[in-house]
Order: structure tokens, then C-alpha cells, then sequence
């Protein structure tokens, strides 16, 4: 099996994010979060068959024009640093939205 | 049934993490001979994050949505649900992303794994970043079942 690793490094940061504005945006906006509920019946299970949807469609985009190279992997550093920068706006955006 | 549930979601969890955790000790001293281990430790590491996500997100709408989360959030640690449980429901979803890039670079580079130290570098800190997200993650959801014990829902 071989697969574009960088076109899969880039479809992981884009849906990282994409996760990120869908549950900030989810929490701000009633209409937004009507529009998730009412897409699958629940929210949280709307934003993740979007973001697996998302994923795979933006792979397949990205793999056809992107030629694969030798470095990369290291893109995979930034995958790791978008995945703990999104944790920490997570959890930051919650601690905000909790506190009165 | 609810606690069954609860359990099964944690457990497959658990293994998940073991097995990313086994890719991170066998990578750590690859040779040929292990690279069918680590191949074979990421993909059912990665089998095991969509089970988890199938059984935890199960539970999570059916029975904690309706009966647990509201007794949470009148009780007297709202944030069990308000903070924890909201961080560890959107966070959860990194995680079969990363599996899924993790195994993707594990099968697709092949003896370029065991030569190439910059390709097995950044396939150990995936798996480091899994294997912490995944104990985080744990360690919210026992935050979260001691909450719903605490209000009578557990």
C-alpha cells in the first residue's frame, strides 16, 4: 500500500482544524449547531462524519496535484504541532465559555 | 447495558493506546524482522480508535446526552461536563486522523522506515502524540464516570 504522505499530512491538519471551527463555530452560533443537529440527529456526530468526509475528499484532491517527496515525512511535525495547538485552543475555548 | 458500554469504549480505548504504544517500543529497536509487528500494532491500533469511536459516541448519544449530562451540569461540578467531557468529545476526534497518518506513513515507507532516521523520528512522536492525547483522554473519562457516580447516574 502506498499512499501520498504528503497529501496525507495535509488532509490531517486541514480536518484537525476544520474540527476546531466546527465545534467553536457549534457553540457560537444556535443556527450553526441547528444545522449539525439536524444533519445526522446530533451534533458531535455530524461534526465527525464531516470531518472524515472532509478528510478523505481533501486526500484525493490534494494527492492529485501534489507529487509526493523524500522529506515528506517531516511534514508530519507539523501535524503534531496543529494537533496540540487545536487541543489547547479546544480546551481554552471551553475554560472561557465556562467561566461566568 | 450503560456500564457495559462505558467499559467496553474504555477498554478498547486502553488496548488502542497499548498497541500505538508497542509500534513507539518496537520502532525504537526496528529491524526487518519487526516491521510486520509494527505494521501490523498500527493498523489494529487504528482498528481499535474507530471501535472505540463507534461504542463511546454510541453511549454518548443515547444515554449520557439524555441522563447523565443534565444531572452533571445541576449538580455540584458542571465542569465536569461543561469543560472536561466537551474537551474530551472534540479532542477525541484528532485521534482517528493521527492513527490513520501514523499507519499511512508506517505502511507507505516501508525499509525507508528503518533507514531513513528522520522518517522514523517523526513516526515515533506520532505515536508519542497518540499515546498522550489517548491517556488524557482516559484520564478525562474517569473524571467524567467519577462526576456521574457523584450525582447518582453512574
Amino acid at each position: 500500500m502506498k499512499l501520498n504522505i504528503k497529501s496525507l499530512n495535509y488532509s490531517t491538519i486541514l480536518t484537525i482544524w476544520l474540527i476546531v471551527v466546527l465545534t467553536i463555530l457549534g457553540e457560537l452560533s444556535n443556527s450553526f449547531k441547528t444545522f449539525l443537529t439536524a444533519s445526522t440527529g446530533h451534533h458531535w456526530v455530524s461534526k465527525g462524519m464531516f470531518s472524515l468526509i472532509f478528510f478523505v475528499v481533501v486526500y484525493f484532491m490534494i494527492s492529485k496535484s501534489v507529487k509526493d517527496r523524500a522529506d515528506s515525512p517531516n511534514w508530519a511535525i507539523n501535524a503534531i504541532i496543529a494537533t496540540i495547538l487545536a487541543g489547547i485552543i479546544i480546551f481554552g475555548f471551553y475554560l472561557w465559555h465556562f467561566t461566568p | 447495558m450503560v456500564n457495559l458500554l462505558v467499559a467496553t469504549h474504555a477498554v478498547i480505548g486502553i488496548l488502542a493506546i497499548f498497541a500505538f504504544l508497542l509500534v513507539f517500543v518496537e520502532l525504537l529497536d526496528s529491524k526487518e524482522k519487526t516491521a510486520k509487528r509494527v505494521k501490523a500494532f498500527a493498523l489494529i491500533g487504528t482498528i481499535l480508535i474507530f471501535v472505540s469511536w463507534i461504542v463511546g459516541g454510541y453511549y454518548y448519544v443515547t444515554y449520557y446526552g439524555p441522563d447523565v449530562k443534565p444531572l452533571i451540569k445541576e449538580g455540584a461540578s458542571p465542569w465536569i461536563h461543561s469543560v472536561v467531557m466537551e474537551t474530551k468529545e472534540h479532542v477525541f476526534l484528532f485521534l482517528p486522523f493521527l492513527a490513520i497518518l501514523a499507519t499511512g506513513m508506517i505502511f507507505s515507507s516501508n525499509a525507508e522506515l528503518l533507514k531513513n532516521h528522520k522518517t522514523k523520528l517523526a513516526v515515533l512522536m506520532l505515536c508519542a502524540l497518540i499515546i498522550l492525547i489517548g491517556l488524557a483522554i482516559t484520564g478525562m473519562g474517569f473524571l467524567i464516570s467519577t462526576g456521574a457516580r457523584y450525582v447518582g447516574a453512574g
